[in-house]
């Protein structure tokens, strides 16, 4: 084993430093300075903080990108490529505009430790992208998940909020156990906690009955975090009673990050024991395990999301309906679909903070997030339910907008990418059609918002310029990747070939 | 010298009390347990390839499992206190505001 070197270390790690000291120099500031101001300006002072902090850690991506492209330490344990900086610097983007859409709330009184927490769980995840180490992918994915178990309790004056917060905790440490279970499998056939080692050792041993014990755990542990059906029962709770921008940035930022280690580690750590789940060509592995699971989700997300009554659990359900065509990207994991896997989970969560964001403020002004809640609000809100059409849309998959093209690539990929030529087409067939049943529960929330009449005492809903500016900025993004996808796709594919080649 | 078979199958047979016990007790403190005795037969199971490999990674690894259990019981007990308070009790079965 090669000395440490620290400087490299440090240099390495050098953004996520940035982003925990702004956090710490955020809730130091808030505890002494501005212990008697009001919250809106403590808010403000956090946010630009925040946001300072975070400017920072991406200008120190863009500067160690244009040194050297390619750095590893510690034979993979810390990584820096072109791939790992798009994806860091989505999640900052992410982090801010959940900071920025909380600033008009009003469930907490602990502002400092608020923010300290969002950019924490934002350096978990940027550790969490950038390492092929198991230990790495453990510790940070734990303080990824620690941060959002308190968030998602931190509305201490609701009953619902410490509920969500409990069933969060106590699955998503059942589901760290089993994530380790399997780690420890793999340590143990291949005495390595590197992925491309472990893939090595592995290769063409799928009968290997202890491999099949660290396969099936793997995806459970995964399958939790990402919220897939059967393991999805926290996430409608958990959304529910998590505050509104703490559900945004659980349904958004750490999305991305799961499904990013996700596909990592089962493309890098289990290359040659993928087995193959198309209808013609069936071979043992962990591709048609995750294919039942992508299939469950999009019949159970889709499903189960008709017949919501609270807009949050709808977009629960959504989230799991997503999650679903996301896991069939990783079925046929060729390059071409890791690609359009990722560009589907950065314009998801995109649409999601947006959608959440909307739904932060009608939660404010009526104090509910019901259906029945949204009743008019084209009338009492034009702006933020025209921003909302976008989100629905796209989530739904309607044309000019970015989630048509996520979709069409990703089924386009799945079927172009298979060895045998379209053996995955059941599972396409499956994701077109429940797409269209979605469309039934998207257009749902919309009928409220555009054809239903408001309540008779409704008052026009008053929100900040602030809110209003960055839910028109998410909604133009949208528009804007839906026209012009090769914008955000480029990106994507220079990055994957610069990592390839 | 004991083989290492026999680490495993004792390591599973926690893990699987763990799980059990999880899915069974209504106690929420009693669930929580479960989970750190499911963490403590990864553990084990850890040492057993450490030794087997004769590499010191796996210990490592230990050490890691064992502090992240010790933060997520801070955590964990925070929200469980938070939880108790509002509802004044620590019955699982009562924790159901919401559902399906």
């Amino acid at each position: 084993m090669t000395g440490t070197s620290y400087r490299e270390l440090l240099l390495l790690a050098l953004p996520q430093t940035v982003v925990v000291l702004a956090g710490l120099i955020a809730l130091a500031l808030d505890l002494s300075l501005f212990r008697n101001s009001t919250n809106r300006v403590r808010f403000s002072a956090g946010a630009a903080i925040a946001c300072a902090g975070s400017l920072a850690a991406g200008c120190c991506i863009l500067l160690s990108q244009t040194h050297g492209a390619i750095q590893t330490f510690q034979n993979g344990m810390l990584l820096s490529n072109p791939l790992t900086h798009l994806i860091q610097i989505a999640l900052l983007l992410l982090a801010v505009l959940t900071i920025l859409l909380s600033i008009d709330s009003t469930f907490t009184d602990h502002i400092g430790e608020y923010i300290l927490l969002i950019l924490l769980a934002t350096a978990g995840m940027m550790f969490l992208v950038s390492t092929e180490d198991l230990l790495l992918i453990f510790v940070s994915l734990e303080l990824l998940s620690l941060c959002l178990y308190v968030l998602t309790g931190f509305n201490k004056h609701s009953v619902h909020s410490a509920e969500a917060a409990l069933k969060y905790f106590l699955f998503g440490g059942m589901s760290a156990a089993f994530l380790l279970f399997g780690f420890s499998y793999l340590y143990g056939l291949s005495g390595s906690t590197n992925l491309v080692r472990i893939a090595a050792a592995t290769e063409g041993s799928v009968m290997d009955p202890l491999l099949m014990v660290a396969i099936v755990m793997t995806v459970t542990g995964f399958g939790f975090k990402v919220a897939a059906v059967p393991f999805h029962l926290w996430s409608p709770d958990a959304y529910e009673g998590a505050p509104a921008p703490a559900a945004a940035f659980i349904a958004s930022a750490s999305k991305v990050a799961s499904f990013f280690i996700f596909a990592q580690v089962m493309v890098l750590g289990f290359a040659g024991t993928a087995g193959n789940a198309g209808w013609n060509v069936r071979a043992p592995g962990w591709a048609p395990l995750v294919a039942v699971v992508a299939a469950l989700s999009l019949v159970l997300g889709n499903v189960a999301a008709l017949a919501q009554k609270s807009v949050k659990r709808l977009l629960a359900y959504s989230a799991i309906a997503h999650a679903g065509y996301m896991l069939l990207a990783i079925v046929s994991h060729t390059q071409q679909s890791i690609a359009a896997l990722l560009y589907y989970v950065l314009t998801y969560a995109l649409t999601t903070i947006g959608a959440f964001g909307v739904v932060a403020v009608v939660e404010h002004q009526t104090g509910g997030d019901k259906l029945s809640d949204f009743a008019g609000l084209s009338r009492r809100a034009p702006l933020p339910s025209m921003c909302m059409l976008v989100f629905l849309l796209s989530l739904a998959g309607i044309p000019p907008l970015a989630g048509f093209f996520g979709k069409f690539y990703l089924f386009s990929a799945a079927l172009a990418g298979t060895t045998a030529s379209l053996s995955l087409l059941w599972l396409v067939i499956l994701a077109v059609a429940m797409s269209a049943v979605s469309l039934y529960y998207y257009l749902q929330v919309l009928k409220r918002i555009y054809v239903e009449q408001p309540p008779a005492d409704a008052a026009p809903i008053q929100i900040s310029i602030l809110s209003q500016i960055v839910l028109c900025l998410i909604a133009a993004i949208i528009i804007l990747l839906g026209c012009a996808p090769n914008l955000l796709l480029r990106l994507i594919q220079n990055a994957l070939n610069a990592i390839i080649a | 010298m004991v083989p290492i078979a026999y680490y495993l199958v004792l390591s599973a047979l926690l893990f699987s009390i763990g799980a059990g016990a999880f899915l069974i007790k209504r106690n929420i403190i009693t669930v929580f347990m479960s989970i750190e005795l499911m963490l403590n037969a990864v553990n084990l199971s850890f040492v057993a390839f450490a030794y087997q490999w004769h590499a010191i990674r796996g210990q490592i690894f230990v050490f890691f499992v064992m502090v992240v259990a010790a933060a997520e019981a801070a955590v964990g007990l925070a929200i469980i206190i938070a939880v108790y308070r509002t509802r004044n009790t620590l019955n699982v079965d009562q924790i159901d505001l919401m559902k399906l």
